[in-house]
Parts: C-alpha cells; structure tokens; sequence
C-alpha cells in the first residue's frame, strides 16, 4: 500500500506544483490519478519511486518512508512505464526487458529467461526479442515499457501515461490488456492519464485532480460518472455520463429468451453458421450483421448498443466462443437498465471541501 | 614546374613503393594515434560534462581556440618543448585538434539520448554514473563515430603539414617535390593522402555497422 501523508511540492522558484496530498493507494488495485495537464499528477507519481522529493509530508510505501529508502533500491523494487516507452534504443527487446533483473544481480541466462516469459505475458512474439525498439510499432514498443516494469515482479506499478501517444485503437487494445495482466497479477498500479475515458475504464479507484493536486473527488469509476463531486469534476467527466456508466455495468442482469428451433422477429431470421455462431438476420432477400454481447463479460452498454443495431430490435447472446445461447429484445434491455436503480445522483447545492 | 618534366614518372613510383608504403604507414601512426588520444580523452571529459554541465562551456572554449590556431605555428611552437622533427611534436597539437573535434561530440551525443530513456534509466534503478556508462554512452556510439569521421579525416590531412617542422609522414612527399621541382612526389602524396583519409572513413563506417547495429534496424 501506498499512502501520501500531506505530500508537497513547491519547487525552488516558490511556484506550487502540490500543495499537500493526503491519498491511500490499496494494494493490488488500480487507482487512477486523472486531471488537466499541469495539475501534478505527475509529480504525485514520481515522489513515490523519489523522482522527485516531496518540500513537505512523506509518502510510506507499507510503512516506511521512501525517504529512508536508497534511491536505486526502491526504485529497482518498482515497476514504472512512461508514455514514450523509453526504451533504450541500443538494447536488444529481450535485453530491455531484462535491465531491472540484471541490475538486480541475475546473471544473463536467468534474466533473459524472464524476460521471454514476460514478452509472451503482454502478448509479444518471440521474434520481437531479438529485435531493436526502432524496429517495432509505437503499440508493441509500449508492450516492451510494461514487459520491463514488471521484469523483476514489483508489487508496485507506476503509469504514467503510458498509452497516450498511440492511436486510439492501439491505445483500447494496451488498455485491454492491462485489464487483462491486473486481472491476473494483482500489482499496486498507480496510474497517471489526463483521458477520463481511460481513467473509468482501468480504474478500480478514481482521484480526480484538479490544480495543485488537490483532489476534486476519489470515487470508484460508476460513483464517479453518476455522481460527480462538484460542477467542476461533472464538466470534466463530460457528456453523456450515464450511458458511459452502463458501459461500467454488467449485462449479466440482461433476461435473455432461450433460442428455440427457428428463431424469428418481424420477419428476420437469425442465421447460425454450423457451429452455432450466429452470422447474420435475412429477411427474402435482405442480409444484415447480427451483432451480440456476451453477458457474463460485456456491459449493459454493449448489450443496449447490438440491441439498438439489430434490424430485428433483438441482440444475440453468445457464449465465450461466439455460439448463439440466446436473445435480448431492446424492452429486455431497458429492463435490465430500470432494474439498476438510479443512474444518476443531483448535484450537491454546495462545492464539497475536498481534499486539505 | 620545369618544362619538360613529365607530370608523373612512373619509373620513379615503382622504384619507390617501399618508401611510399613506409611514408603511408608512418602518416598513419602521427595522424591516427592523437584521434584515438583523443576519443581515450573525449569520453571521461564527455561524461564528466555530461554529468556536471557546468564544466562544458569552459572546455569547449579551450579546445575551440586551440583548434583556431594554425597548425604551423603551433608545431614550431612546440619545437622548443618536443625537439625538432620528433613526432610528438605533430602529434601533441594533433590530439588537441581532435579533441576539439570529439568532445562536442562526445557531449551532444550523450545530450542526444531522448529524455524517456534518460527516465525510464532513472526509474529503473540506475545511479548518475551508471546510467551514463550502461545506457547515454553505448546509445551515443553513432555519434562518436560520427565526430571520429571528421577527426580523423582532418588530422590525416593536418599531418601532412607536420612535414614542415620535419615530420609528416606523406607529407614529406610535398616538400621534397617542391624543393626539386619534381611533381611526381607531390602527386603521389596528394592521392595517398587521399587513399588513406578514404580508407580510414571506410573503416569508421564499417566499424559504426558494427558497433551500433540498432542504427541499421532502424533503417529497415
């Protein structure tokens, strides 16, 4: 666990950069600092490996003050990823993602072993090891910046915007995967993004900043889109919250009619393809894609969207392996989406007093 | 030249080739040997500027009048200090030239490394020094090789005035021409010396294919 304890930076010229943060960061969560650039968030990241020392408070990584730590210690006991991937261009893949390994004192073969094993876990090829991070894409150069910052297993993980310099789709393929590798490891990931999309998405907690690194609101993501603090942190959020929200909410509570025989809707059929998968709806003449949502892993967002993009008005259910298991009509949808309660809280009449 | 003298006598470079290659061999040692004096310089006072930015500004200053001298003067400068027609009388200013030539480089290479690495270096666990010498040095080698290019291709072609206090290997070639009015000499200097800053660059690129090999990926 990470704690700040009245953390501060003012930087030599008197200009403030944090004022002074008080903030739990749970072990094996992801909590996400997010915030308009310039608001210290990365300041607040880089004081827990001492990149940059706090003017006032400390920060106790399970309970000692990293002040106490020597610098290149803590540090090797730290995972960190920053957005250009910094990947020393002289080094091999491989031997990138063995640095922290071989400054810990493994010998090559060992190092280099792990860090095999670490490519194939953020989903490299073998080949990419012995290439150069020139000759990579900005994605699988990214890959590479988390590979190396989990090398030597640290329980904690720094971020600091990691995806931001890749394209959008890229950028939702790492984030899947960082869901995917958290899933699975359980790090202490403290991550930094100025993308609230991002920061709902990856986050099981939210520290929203605004200047100074003061905290507007610290909410789990759907408390956060439903309820934000203040007009301020609900600006930020922007537009269409609530359906955002449905995308944080799961479509298991979507009733979903068991497939019987032929299954028809106004006219349309659903067609399967022999393994069961459903491949399109006809109608005569008439052929159109039949989207689906998988209900135990999609959200209700998901389901809502292949609803509403069903000519039939019906979306196909399917399992793990894309076969048909059922459908849910649009009215089962909403149905499952009045079930989930209020979507949305009023704004409090006054600004809360948040964070010192 | 005389009329009547032939621009090239063959008869006289085949008579000669020994004395040709030792006069190549001995170019190459007083012109290459202060390059590599220098790089053996350069890079201590590279990662010393690199680490304490403070002291570049005064050294580069230094080396940047010294390179501003003409070479002549300097190498009879010298004469009192080194003796006449020694070769370190050629080769102290030499190395100094280089050394002008190497340490922006040396330093800008190491400047060159982009600030991620330089960070994700630090984050990683690497202290001042050791982030200098495992990562900004080996990633600044197609820079050093860079200024090694220019270094040596112009103390090839430096040395050959060191003929003039006595020493200067090819250089030896022009005056002896001049003083008998004899082109031949002068003419073979001129393309050994130019054969010889040609293979030495040669060598350099083959040696940055080697010894920075990610520059070639790079490329693909």
């Amino acid at each position: 666990m990470i704690r700040f304890e009245g953390a501060a930076k003012r930087h030599p010229d008197g200009t403030v950069a944090v004022r002074g943060l008080d903030l739990e960061v749970p072990a094996g969560r992801t909590t996400v600092l997010v915030g308009p650039s310039g608001c210290g968030k990365t300041t607040i990241l880089r004081m827990v490996n001492r990149m940059v020392e706090p003017t006032a408070g400390r920060v106790l990584l399970d309970g000692t003050d990293v002040a106490e730590l020597p610098a290149a210690g803590l540090r090797r006991g730290i995972g960190y990823v920053i957005q250009q991937a910094g990947l020393f261009p002289h080094r091999r893949v491989i031997d990138n993602v063995a640095t922290v390994p071989r400054l810990l004192g493994w010998d090559r073969k060992r190092a280099r072993a792990r860090a095999a094993e670490l490519l194939e876990l953020v989903g490299l090829p073998p080949e990419t090891a012995r290439r150069y991070p020139a000759q990579l894409s900005g994605g699988q150069q990214q890959r590479v910046g988390v590979a190396r910052a989990l090398a030597a297993d640290p329980p904690v993980l720094l971020m600091d915007e990691p995806f931001s310099a890749v394209d959008p789709l890229v950028r939702a393929g790492l984030q899947e995967e960082l869901l995917r590798l958290q899933a699975e490891l359980g790090k202490t990931v403290l991550f930094v993004t100025h993308d609230i999309e991002e920061a709902v998405r990856l986050g099981d907690r939210v520290v929203v900043l605004r200047e100074h690194g003061e905290i507007a609101q610290l909410a789990d993501p759907h408390t956060l889109l439903t309820a934000p603090a203040d007009a301020g942190v609900a600006a930020f959020l922007g537009r269409d919250r609530g359906l955002r929200g449905l995308g944080l909410r799961p479509a298991g509570s979507v009733p979903v009619a068991a497939l019987d025989g032929r299954i028809a809707y106004e006219g349309w059929q659903l067609v399967l393809d022999p393994d069961g998968r459903p491949e399109h709806w006809l109608r005569g003449a008439e052929r159109h894609p039949a989207p689906v949502f998988v209900p135990s892993r999609d959200s209700l967002r998901s389901a809502l969207d292949a609803a509403l993009l069903a000519p039939s008005g019906h979306a196909v259910a399917v399992d793990a392996e894309g076969r048909a298991v059922g459908t849910a009509s649009r009215a089962a949808v909403v149905e499952a989406l009045a079930a989930t309660g209020p979507v949305g809280a009023p704004l409090p009449e006054q600004v809360p007093h948040a964070g010192r | 030249m005389l009329d009547g003298e032939p621009l090239v006598r063959w008869h006289w470079l085949g008579d000669h080739l020994g004395y040709l290659a030792d006069l190549t061999a001995d170019h190459a040692v007083i012109a290459l040997v202060p390059v590599l004096l220098a790089l053996l310089l350069a890079v201590p006072l590279g990662l010393a500027c690199a680490r304490f930015p403070r002291l570049y500004q005064p050294l580069a200053a230094v080396f940047n009048v010294v390179y501003a001298l003409p070479s002549l003067a300097v190498f009879v400068v010298l004469i009192p200090y080194t003796g006449l027609a020694t070769r370190q009388t050629v080769m102290v200013p030499l190395t100094c030239y280089a050394l002008a030539v190497l340490l922006p480089t040396a330093v800008d290479g190491l400047r060159a490394v982009p600030e991620p690495v330089r960070q994700a270096a630090t984050a990683m666990g690497y202290g001042p020094w050791r982030r200098l010498a495992a990562v900004e040095l080996p990633a600044s080698v197609p820079y050093l090789i860079g200024g090694l290019r220019v270094a040596a291709v112009s103390s090839i072609s430096l040395a050959a005035v060191g003929a003039l206090v006595g020493r200067g290997g090819l250089g030896y070639l022009f005056v002896d021409g001049f003083q008998r009015t004899f082109p031949t000499p002068i003419l073979a200097g001129i393309v050994l010396v130019a054969l010889l800053a040609l293979a030495t660059d040669l060598l350099l690129v083959a040696a940055r294919r080697v010894l920075a090999p990610w520059e070639r990926g790079a490329a693909r």
